[in-house]
């Protein structure tokens, strides 16, 4: 008796998260298949994924390492913002894109230094950077949408396709095999993990738990730029407020991906997961053209419920 | 008989962990409880204090049939525990540490009656003749005045049986003896005591019957006065042979590491002074509180050091950091298993593996399977029990966790060990493993500091022992017929 319910729940517990993809997939199909069954929305899904998701891989990083980076959605805006100004100015796209990916970098790696040079908690330094990072990009676009002399070949990467494939869904493809290489087949993935689950023993067994934490923010803030810019380029204008919808996104996607493969450690391929069910849930009730706070509601409960159920079945034996 | 177990079984999946336990203990009385580790004492207590449910059997508290669903409920049945990690709030005051759980004192039915609570702990505190300064935070408290405090908590608590476990492992030889005087007290006022420890001159010194568990069973429940410390450890292992320490190794070979007047930023090292022979195990002996823990800390980086110098294989070593120990051959086996050590959460793979990562790293790619194999032939060389490497390090036995900190340790193939307490808390067999392991090492070349608060275990165990006290050291003492009463001589002076 006891035995099957243990059973129940580690299946619960190992595949919720999936059950809630496909019951998600399987109602929308049931209620508007045409448009969301179509192929045309099966890539139009997988382009809006992209953004959330390229943001969420560099957040994964700081997740398993224990910390957390606030100002990933403020990063985004400033990149976005900064991004269509120097293209705007004359700048080509490239130079705008590496310009900008370098400065969110830089504002990743000052993240890290800090929180790590003085043992302060990242909770509190990157939702302080954040609010400087705002008042930033508030300055830099006078508080406005930016939009007006945006060149078209700005937005090319973030509108274009290769046939039906959206340039950004092979962007999104490329970012999730780097990564989850990155987690599992490097030693720098191993030792984020290890740093996650100890960081004093990690210390006394020789890695350099510093500079790794600092690299973890680096990426990070470089990916919320990436992101930023894609963004921009995507619906071709910047508001100094864009990206700061998907810091607590990313965050929920990262705690659903912790249900997954991995239990209870943030993993790239359940980020993955988190990001579709997020995106594929936005999209249905979209077409169902369901009011935007429902959607709202519905996330919300979706994040309580993944949490619920990593906790069940693993909260009595430790 | 106060409690009474009746085919108790606890299963973990198709584990037993305990197996048709029938235990009784008396009103008054001080029961020992012995085991390697893994015998399932952790597990018993666990069940009698609700961490555990049991899978089977019965629990008589007075003759009444009960059930101990949560630790709320065993501490009702009058059931009080100190762990050896003890259990108490770090940011509390004693005071508040010591009413937690139970009903606080009230004026006018709502605001906490501190005065109050004050009065009833000092008055339970000068009865006991202890002295405890309740208005610092537990995380101050010395390890010592962190027993005292969670004793205080039981007597307020009217227990009527306190279970101890290892509750000397972190104490000093003179903060036991205060520890066994109170532990007497309590019980002559009516209160039983379960002792668990593997420390059996303790056991002896102290119980009246002893319970002995092997592999999840009970063995036996003997009378104190009838059976010798060979005997009872003849009942707790299967085929553990107590050795003579060998003498004839080699003498000392070249000077690997040396440390001239160091001192630490905290001021608990001042001046500590020792030299480190490849071939020897060089011991640092000191009483709780003297800096050995601190000295090492501070040798391996992970404590400020503001003064001294530290020569290493000849050259300069003064600004260490673990990564650049690691790098350069010296590894720090740390007394705190489980915080400094290991990373629980992880595989014994990852674990065995941790210090060596870099290490698999070929042309950019990464070598899974030659990790692998490695942790397979240390698990192997080290006899580590384990489902498998994939195994949660969590899961072992605290004799096995030590192993594979030392696995680890061997991946970086160390010059120079510096070990703390290395066998704290293990059974004797892994115990002696232990000790064969490093005189091994040592023989092959590397130098061994070794750290440890039993006396009798490093005069076994050494081969030139440095007393430090007070942050501070004395000149190196020959192994030779040296006896403790000399060692701990030092040990009282202040230099």
């Amino acid at each position: 008796m006891e035995k099957r319910k243990t059973d129940f729940r580690a299946i619960v517990r190992a595949y919720g998260t999936i059950f809630a993809l496909v019951f998600v997939i399987v109602i929308f199909g049931i209620l508007n298949p045409r448009a969301f069954l179509s192929t045309t929305n099966f890539w139009n899904i997988t382009r809006q994924m992209a953004i959330l998701c390229i943001i969420s891989l560099g957040a994964t990083l700081i997740m398993s390492v224990e910390e957390f980076d606030l100002s990933v959605g403020n990063i985004a805006s400033f990149s976005g913002v900064l991004s269509a100004l120097l293209a705007i100015s004359g700048m080509p796209f490239l130079p705008a894109l590496l310009l900008s990916i370098v400065l969110s970098a830089v504002v990743g790696f000052v993240n890290g230094f800090i929180v790590t040079r003085f043992r302060v908690m990242s909770f509190i330094v990157t939702l302080a950077m954040g609010q400087v990072i705002y008042g930033i990009t508030y300055w830099l676009s006078d508080g406005a949408i930016v939009f007006n002399g945006i060149p078209g070949s700005f937005k090319v990467l973030g509108t274009g396709k290769f046939g039906p494939v959206p340039y950004l869904t092979v962007l999104m493809l490329f970012a999730i095999i780097v990564f989850q290489y990155l987690m599992t087949r490097t030693a720098m993935g191993r030792k984020l993990y290890a740093i996650g689950g100890n960081e004093t023993a990690s210390r006394v067994a020789g890695i350099r738990v510093n500079a790794y934490k600092t690299i973890a923010f680096t990426i990070s803030g470089a990916m919320a730029g990436f992101a930023g810019v894609l963004l921009a380029s995507r619906i071709g204008s910047a508001s100094p407020t864009g990206g700061d919808a998907y810091m607590l996104n990313s965050y929920a996607t990262i705690f659903i991906g912790k249900t997954l493969f991995r239990e209870g450690i943030p993993n790239v391929l359940g980020t993955v997961v988190g990001v579709a069910l997020f995106t594929i849930l936005a999209n249905g009730l979209t077409i169902m053209q369901v009011p935007t706070f429902v959607q709202n509601i519905v996330t919300g409960v979706i994040i309580v419920f993944a949490v619920v159920f990593q906790k069940m079945g693993s909260g009595r034996n430790d | 008989m106060l409690i009474e177990t009746e085919g108790l079984c606890k299963r973990f999946g198709s584990f037993y962990a305990l197996k048709d336990i029938n235990f009784k203990i008396a009103e008054g009385e001080i029961h020992g409880l012995v085991g390697e580790n893994g015998a399932g004492k952790s597990t018993f207590i666990k069940i009698l204090t609700g961490v555990y449910p049991k899978t089977d059997g019965r629990i008589l508290i007075s003759g009444k049939e009960v059930e101990i669903a949560d630790p709320v409920e065993s501490r009702r049945a009058g059931i009080s525990v100190i762990h050896q990690d003890r259990n108490l709030v770090p940011s509390f005051s004693g005071v508040e540490n010591i009413y937690l759980g139970m009903d606080t004192p009230k004026r006018h039915g709502v605001s906490i009656d501190f005065k109050s609570m004050r009065k009833n702990i000092e008055s339970v505190m000068e009865a006991y003749g202890i002295t405890l300064p309740l208005d610092k935070m537990a995380s101050e408290l010395s390890p010592s005045q962190k027993t005292m405090l969670e004793i205080v908590r039981s007597v307020m608590n009217n227990s009527k049986l306190l279970i101890l476990d290892e509750p000397t492992a972190s104490l000093t030889d003179k903060e036991s003896a205060k520890l066994f005087s109170l532990i007497r007290k309590i019980n002559a006022d009516g209160t039983a005591i379960l002792y668990v420890s593997h420390r059996l001159e303790e056991i002896f010194g102290l119980t009246e019957r002893i319970t002995v568990f092997k592999n999840g069973q009970l063995v036996d429940t003997v009378n104190t006065s009838a059976i010798d410390q060979g005997g009872l450890v003849r009942l707790m292992t299967d085929n553990w042979v107590s050795r003579e320490r060998d003498r004839s190794h080699s003498s000392s070979g070249r000077e690997v590491f040396r440390v001239e007047h160091l001192s630490t930023s905290d001021g608990i090292v001042k001046d500590v002074s020792f030299t480190a022979h490849s071939g020897e195990i060089m011991g640092l002996f000191g009483l709780g509180g003297s800096g050995r823990t601190e000295s090492l800390e501070a040798l391996y980086g992970l404590r400020e050091k503001s003064g001294g110098k530290i020569i290493y294989n000849g050259s300069p070593f003064d600004k260490p950091s673990p990564a650049k120990c690691i790098k350069n051959g010296i590894v720090l086996v740390h007394e705190d298993r489980r915080g400094h050590s290991l990373v629980v959460s992880r595989s014994l793979k990852d674990n065995i593996v941790l210090s060596s990562i870099d290490g698999y790293v070929k042309h950019g790619l990464y070598d899974v399977k030659g990790e692998r194999a490695d942790a397979e032939e240390k698990i192997q060389q080290m006899s580590i029990q384990c489902q498998g490497m994939n195994q949660s390090v969590g899961e072992l036995s605290g004799g096995n966790q030590q192993k594979a900190v030392f696995a680890r340790a061997l991946m970086t193939k160390p010059e120079l060990f510096l070990c703390d307490e290395p066998t704290q808390a293990v059974d004797v067999k892994t115990r002696q493993e232990i000790h064969d392991l490093l005189r091994k090492c040592a023989s092959e070349g590397s130098a061994v500091v070794y750290v440890t608060s039993d006396l009798k275990e490093m005069l076994e165990v050494a081969d030139s022992i440095t007393v430090i006290s007070n942050g501070k050291t004395w000149e190196r003492l020959e192994n030779r017929n040296l006896t403790s009463e000399q060692v701990l001589g030092y040990c009282y002076r202040d230099r």
